[in-house]
């Protein structure tokens, strides 16, 4: 393990990929891009998962789950959301022919 | 060496009896739908769509009603519950320590109470949902509707962080579907998909959050996270001294903030209330916000508590100043918003932002406290109340989208000569989200403050007398909005087409909900000691190092070596 890459640079890769996807959230307007930043934030959390499980010592009374068992249940609950997402910007595109979430409204105030 | 798990004890499946009912019944519905009721006409096959569903409720309604005399007679009677379920049984629901699934649900009066509260509100969200046409595919609705109650009925059982994030993935990807679910109108669609755009970003962050704190803390359990948390703070205190504690909590804390409305991350409440078809949106108002409250409270209250104000600063480096401050932006800016509003929707929308405000004036307060749990116990008791206030005044809502097609205020216009009884109920509702006594809201307001007020003499006090200030003056600036409801019903002439009779899909839910409001407002003891009582097994550490009923060789210290 000690030639391993350190765990540090994980960390800063997970960050980074999320900043990534926020940055994606804020300023896309397309929004099948803004589900794709999303998706990134979520897989910068199971890098997080994951990395941790790899190097950090489990604490006493954690209980049986592990970091990739996480990351696993992430990754299904990643993909049902993706389907709902795309669902539901189908619909949208179905009433306004276009894909770009700021010109979804109808409401405000 | 492959991670071993310590056995599983079958005998808790018993205590997700109603969530596991509930969950098949989903099932049920869907396909009696699609295979039964295909040959029936749209309106027979709403009503037999819409029974089916409320059998599978009141099923699981029975279940948990069941369930909870089983528990509270745990804790007077354990010798009968013996006799009656013979030893195996009989000790498994005697025994003291309620944590079931390894740790990662708790269980027990507390939870039987909020699985009996989830169905009853169900089962009035379903009548109203088959009161009006507003979709053809009543199955698929129904069924959303039902598995997002599972996801809530977990939700507030969590005991652990990856469980909440499960639970409250299945409850919000349920509600995001459900919202666009009235097709013929394009709000409906675009509510769905600003909830979704909104909400899964939330969920994002908080995981993020949560992937920091398994990191840090090496486990996701609230005891274990708070035992570590504690031990932690003496060298590196609060958010302060740690950079990846901070943002973890932070993190978490604007998860929460989006799923329960606050302030700063409201902008998807107004518009997915107001397009989402009348019974979601009263779903959404009441369950799923009753359900990530309890999630933020055992979250904060529970596991993060060790970092809730580590100094006796008065914003000292912990998440309460956090909660504080969002208490305070939230109350104000959903009022002052909500004096502006026309739609009726939408103004209930901003009023239940505004009331997210006071409930977290009670978790600053249950922070604080001295006794953790009477506090908690108040907030608890004003979140019942809050959510049949706004049950009742959605029933309203789904009632003018059904015969006046639209859902404005100066829709009611008229309504207290036409309707005089209903119109009554809802002057009464509307007087309870005042907080006029005796309505029930005037209690859980009450009980709220007073806890705030009644702390020992600590400088963090100061910011709890603020809180309260604040929000003795948004409950009169409220008055304002509400009151423009009640003008409308008594003092307008009636304007557009009348309203048809309500039908009891319509009735029911209104006038229980304001005989709830009005009863215990009342006689609001019996519920606050009811609630009080439900809310010290949820905030206090409970552990599965010691499981009564598992084999002895069975430790964590085993699963822990089996890991490494």
């Amino acid at each position: 393990m000690n030639n391993d890459i350190p765990l540090n640079w994980f960390l800063y890769f997970a960050a980074a990929s999320f900043a990534i996807g926020l940055v994606g959230v804020m300023l896309r307007r397309n929004a099948i891009a803004v589900l794709m930043a999303i998706e990134i934030i979520l897989n910068a959390a199971n890098v997080n998962l994951v990395a941790f499980w790899r190097y950090g010592p489990p604490a006493p009374g954690s209980g049986p789950l592990p970091g990739v068992i996480l990351a696993i249940l992430v990754i299904t609950v990643a993909a049902a959301e993706v389907a709902v997402g795309i669902g539901l910007i189908l619909l949208c595109y179905r009433r306004w022919r276009v894909a770009d979430v700021d010109r979804y409204d109808t409401m405000s105030g | 060496m492959p991670p071993t798990a310590p056995p599983l004890d079958f005998r808790d499946f018993w205590r997700i009896a109603p969530a596991a009912t509930l969950a098949f019944w989903g099932l049920v519905v869907v396909l009696a739908d699609l295979g039964l009721a295909r040959r029936l006409d749209a309106e027979a096959r709403r009503r037999a769509v819409g029974r089916l569903a409320l059998a599978g409720v009141g099923l699981a309604l029975a279940a948990a009603v069941v369930l909870f005399w089983l528990d509270s007679l745990a804790a007077v009677d354990p010798e009968r519950l013996r006799e009656m379920l013979g030893t195996s049984l009989g000790d498994y629901f005697a025994r003291e320590d309620a944590v079931i699934f390894l740790g990662s649900l708790a269980a027990g009066v507390s939870v039987d109470i909020f699985n009996v509260l989830y169905l009853a509100l169900l089962a009035l969200v379903i009548l109203l949902a088959t009161s009006y046409r507003f979709t053809e595919d009543w199955g698929e609705c129904l069924a959303l509707l039902i598995w997002a109650t599972v996801g809530m009925m977990f939700l507030s059982a969590a005991e652990e962080l990856v469980t909440l994030f499960l639970s409250l993935e299945m409850m919000t990807i349920c509600l995001y579907l459900s919202t666009a679910f009235e097709k013929s109108r394009r709000r409906s669609v675009e509510a769905g998909l600003k909830y979704f755009i909104y909400g899964s970003v939330s969920s994002a962050l908080f995981l993020y959050g949560l992937s920091l704190v398994y990191g840090l803390a090496g486990t996701t359990r609230f005891d274990a996270i708070e035992r570590i948390l504690a031990g932690a703070s003496s060298t590196a205190p609060g958010l302060v001294g740690n950079l990846a504690g901070a943002s973890a909590l932070l993190l978490m804390l604007v998860g929460f903030g989006f799923k329960i409305a606050a302030a700063p991350f409201h902008q998807w409440a107004p518009d997915a209330y107001e397009g989402a078809p009348a019974p979601v949106a009263a779903w959404i108002v009441t369950g799923s916000k009753i359900a990530s409250i309890i999630a933020l409270m055992k979250v904060f209250l529970h596991a993060a508590r060790p970092w809730s104000f580590p100094s006796d600063d008065i914003m000292g480096p912990g998440w309460m100043g956090v909660i504080a401050i969002v208490s305070a932006v939230t109350m104000t800016y959903g009022n002052l918003a909500a004096l502006v509003q026309t739609n009726f929707k939408r103004l209930l929308a901003y009023s239940s932002i505004a009331h997210g405000g006071y409930i977290l004036v009670g978790l600053a307060a249950a922070t604080v406290s001295v006794n953790g749990s009477a506090a908690a116990g108040a907030l608890l008791y004003y979140l019942v109340i809050y959510a049949f206030s706004n049950l009742g005044a959605f029933a309203v809502a789904a009632w003018l989208a059904r015969d006046r097609s639209a859902d404005e205020i100066e829709d009611l216009n008229g309504m207290g000569a036409e309707r005089p009884l209903l119109a009554l109920c809802l002057a009464f509702l509307m007087l309870s989200l005042i907080g006029v006594p005796p309505f029930g809201g005037f209690f859980g307001k009450l009980y709220i403050f007073m806890e705030a007020l009644n702390q020992g003499p600590s400088r963090t006090r100061i910011i709890l007398v603020w809180l309260v200030a604040l929000g003795l003056l948004n409950s009169a600036i409220s008055a304002f909005y509400y009151v423009r409801v009640l003008k409308a019903m008594y003092l307008r002439p009636r304007s557009g087409t009348g309203l048809k009779s309500a039908e009891p899909a319509v009735a029911a839910p209104i006038l229980l909900s304001t005989a709830v409001v009005v009863i215990f407002g009342l006689f609001p003891q019996p519920l606050v000691d009811l609630m009080k009582s439900a809310a010290g097994p949820m905030l206090t550490a409970s552990s599965f190092d010691a499981p009564v009923a598992a084999p002895p060789a069975v430790s964590t210290t085993t699963s822990n070596a089996a890991l490494e």
